[in-house]
């Protein structure tokens, strides 16, 4: 039902000036089928993704692009329009407001450009959009702390770094606000714990 | 509501029928009469003062008229907006088929606002939009498609017509047919309805005609002023109503119903309490409540047992006391409060008052519903009561005597069941009205108390005068001499009377006193003293509808004719006769007038309105 050759195009168009777009398109775990594709995004600049690289969750339905792709984060990542438990968005585009004129890149582009300017008041997430709106520093903190944490390739380290922390007896919340000052050097971490 | 101020606008005069009755003082006016009055009363609010008062008619549309009455709406759009037909029916289904209210924000916004707003294109393009080349690209499946191929819309995007096809029929599949916007992102313009059907019909022709039906049924869906009638099996009819809809109405099928909320009509209960009223009775949740609040299962038996009296040592039929608060096995022997050798010190006040308190809901629901339940159990001998009358009237009328009319006992009859059916919705009324359940803040229990007190007094004179109306009409009057027959007559004209003004007052206390100084309105269908309206049938004025036919091209041949037209083909005389009115119905008087249903015509039509689309889809 997937418009195949339509969706070929898209994935050559897109992957085509990616390195300057900050948006890709792939199959699935390199697997076979057109309507289950994995999109990666750049963390914008001057943001609290900035570095970071997310992945996306991209199913398209028999009707596409006549109806909606289904996207969903990947990567963990604390933002009000998007669910901190499930990674699921909060996008008109993905809703009513889909057009079969706009592509998946378009799509992959409309949530860079979600990431840079949140919408607090229609959140996704009650929790984090409280926090936003509340207490901006915190926010700003988690949110780079879920980048460094769950977005950067050199990330897988982080919760076994945390893990080991923390059973030498320092409370969680500690071991990853020090991690995350020091850029996730253990021994450094260990030291700005031992010293405070 | 109308015949309260019937007496204002015109007094009432003695009538012929009534003076050979000797001119009996005591007798109030007959039925015949507060027809002339109403007639009166009609008139005066169509010439005018309609805005102030419940002022509703009804008109009933047919399945042969649903088209008619669109297209008549259309057709105004079309003539006096020089609009197209597809940007006629966008306005109408932005606005719910309100003409009024277009022509009202025409003068308020303009133009350009009112038809941007709801998706109709300013500008009328040219074909100029399209590149003077022989092929393009389609922007949504990326392919080089010939022009010919290609369909542009009003507000100038074009794509191939296999991509404008898909599309639509998923828009059709998902339910949004009436309104499907153009494929370009962000763009508001509404799909011109006529490419629509040409696409989708060359591919598939069933979603067509879906696409089809659910155009014809926005006129019903998509409009405040109009319902389908709630019969089962469905008559294929709706209803239209003009001015409050907070009335009752009659569908030429017979089927009564609030307009409002498409339950029975329940006036003087509001929709509201209604909804909560059926919802009550139907899960007995206060039983089940009582029972597990009043009762507990005896240590040995199982049984459930009811607590009576204060103290807390309770005994089941089979011998075994136990003790209320805990449930547990004990002697018999006790004092208020303590049971010798039992312990379990749980006697709390708060227990006592919840069970307390439960009780008092209970009874005060049980009050209201054994009324309620009275009457309506007396309503439904309706048929049968009818039957007797008949019956008894017809011994009368062949007994050598010199009174030959009975029409004093069907008009009492009649009132007798209207007045019944105001008594018992009357009761799930109060039971909200004077509960904290939607009407918390809105009195001290002071002012609740003043109330009540006032509503409580009326109903049971109406409730009173009821019963002995309904006494009067019980008697064996085929076995009376004439004198005897008299005086009956006499009870039951002066009877029916009160009846009816106590109704009338009832009303007026309830939406005067009782809703009007609510700081949330509360509205419910006025009081009709000759019971419901029933809808009139919808005439489509033959002129105009001509003429518009000729410019609205449909697809099925049923449409070509205007209903009303060929009345005689389809064996309803009585359409050729009736004055064909302009497109508003007007509200029939209709008391006592033969029911004049009509046959619906069965073949030629495309589909079948019996069902609404959503219910034929599903099937
Ligand atoms: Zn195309
Ligand atoms: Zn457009
Ligand atoms: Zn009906
Ligand atoms: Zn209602
Ligand atoms: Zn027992
Ligand atoms: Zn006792
Ligand atoms: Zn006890």
């Amino acid at each position: 039902m997937v418009d195949v050759s339509r969706v070929q195009k898209e994935l050559t168009e897109c992957n085509r000036d990616s390195a300057i777009s900050g948006v890709s398109i792939a199959l699935h775990d390199g697997g076979s089928s057109i309507s289950h594709l994995t999109g990666t995004i750049a963390g914008p600049q001057d943001t609290p993704y900035e570095g970071g690289t997310f992945r996306i969750d991209i199913r398209l339905p028999g009707g596409y692009p006549f109806e909606p792709p289904k996207m969903q984060f990947i990567t963990k990542v604390w933002h009000p329009n998007i669910s901190s438990q499930n990674g699921a968005i909060c996008l008109d585009i993905l809703k009513d407001q889909w057009s079969p004129a706009l592509t998946l890149k378009t799509a992959l582009l409309s949530l860079q450009a979600l990431l840079s300017t949140p919408a607090p008041d229609d959140p996704q997430d009650a929790v984090v959009a409280q926090q936003y709106l509340r207490d901006k520093s915190t926010f700003l903190n988690t949110a780079r702390y879920w980048t460094e944490a769950f977005a950067k390739s050199d990330s897988t380290g982080m919760e076994e770094k945390v893990q080991k922390l923390v059973e030498m007896g320092f409370p969680e919340d500690m071991v990853r606000s020090a991690l995350l000052s020091v850029n996730g050097d253990e021994n450094m971490a260990l030291e700005k714990l031992c010293s405070s | 509501m109308g015949r309260g101020d019937a007496e204002e606008v015109s007094p009432p005069v003695s009538s012929p029928e009534l003076e050979q009755d000797d001119g009996d003082d005591d007798c109030y006016l007959s039925d015949q009469e507060d027809d002339a009055l109403e007639e009166s009363v009609l008139q005066v609010l169509e010439d005018g003062h309609l805005e102030d008062c419940h002022w509703s008619s009804s008109s009933v549309i047919t399945k042969e008229y649903l088209l008619g009455a669109q297209k008549e709406d259309l057709r105004k759009m079309i003539e006096l907006l020089g609009l197209k037909e597809h940007h006629a029916r966008t306005l109408l289904i932005h606005y719910r088929w309100d003409v009024e209210r277009i022509f009202e924000l025409l003068d308020q916004k303009g133009r350009d606002r009112l038809f941007s707003e709801a998706g109709i294109p300013l500008r009328s393009t040219s074909n100029a939009g399209l590149p003077s080349v022989t092929e393009v690209t389609c922007n949504v499946c990326y392919d080089d498609v010939p022009i010919s191929a290609v369909s542009e819309m009003d507000c100038g995007h074009n794509y191939c017509n296999q991509c404008w096809t898909e599309y639509f029929i998923v828009k059709i599949n998902e339910g949004q047919s009436r309104r499907v916007k153009c494929m370009a992102p962000k763009c508001n313009a509404i799909c011109d309805e006529a490419l629509v059907r040409k696409l989708v019909s060359a591919k598939c022709p069933d979603i067509a005609e879906r696409f089809e039906r659910f155009l014809l049924e926005s006129y019903i869906e998509d409009n405040d002023t109009v319902k389908w009638c709630p019969s089962t099996p469905h008559c294929g009819n709706a209803i239209r109503v003009k001015g409050d809809i907070h009335c009752e109405v009659e569908c030429t099928c017979g089927r009564q119903f609030c307009f409002n909320c498409s339950s029975e009509a329940h006036s003087p209960c509001s929709c509201v309490m209604w909804e909560l009223w059926i919802k009550k009775c139907r899960d007995e949740s206060e039983t089940v409540n009582w029972i597990t609040v009043n009762t507990k299962p005896c240590p040995k038996c199982h049984k459930p047992v009811e607590k009576n009296g204060g103290c807390n040592l309770v005994a089941c039929i089979c011998g075994q006391a136990f003790c209320w608060l805990c449930g547990g096995a004990t002697g018999r022997d006790h004092t208020w409060s303590s049971i010798s050798g039992h312990s379990c010190g749980r006697f709390t006040e708060d227990q006592s008052t919840k069970t307390e308190q439960a009780r008092r809901d209970l009874y005060r629901y049980m009050h209201y519903h054994n009324r309620y339940k009275a009457h309506t159990d007396s309503l439904k001998q309706e048929a049968k009561l009818k039957r007797d009358i008949q019956w008894k009237i017809s011994i009368s009328e062949n007994k050598d005597s010199k009174i030959k009319d009975y029409s004093w006992v069907i008009n009492g009859l009649n009132r007798l069941f209207r007045s019944r059916r105001v008594l018992s919705y009357s009761y799930p009324f109060a039971f909200y009205m004077f509960s904290d359940e939607i009407f918390k803040d809105e009195m001290t229990p002071q002012e609740r108390e003043l109330k009540q007190n006032l509503f409580e007094d009326q109903q049971q004179q109406l409730e009173f005068n009821v019963e002995r109306l309904s006494g009067f009409l019980e008697k064996d009057f085929q076995n009376f001499a004439d004198d005897e027959v008299m005086d009956t007559m006499k009870h039951v004209i002066n009877l029916s009377n009160v009846v009816d003004r106590l109704c009338k007052q009832m009303y007026q206390c309830i939406e005067n006193d009782l809703l009007y100084p609510l700081r949330t309105p509360h509205n419910i269908a006025p009081y009709k003293s000759k019971g419901l309206d029933r809808a009139s049938e919808l005439h489509i004025c033959l002129d105009s509808a001509e003429q518009s036919s000729q410019s609205m091209k449909y697809s099925h041949d049923e449409h070509k004719t205007q209903p009303g037209l060929h009345s005689n083909e389809s064996g309803s005389s009585l359409l050729g006769k009736r004055p064909i009115l302009p497109l508003h119905g007007s509200s029939s008087d209709n008391s006592g007038r033969p029911s004049h249903k009509r046959e619906r015509k069965s073949g030629g039509a495309l589909f079948d309105l019996n069902v609404p689309a959503e219910l034929a889809d599903k099937s």
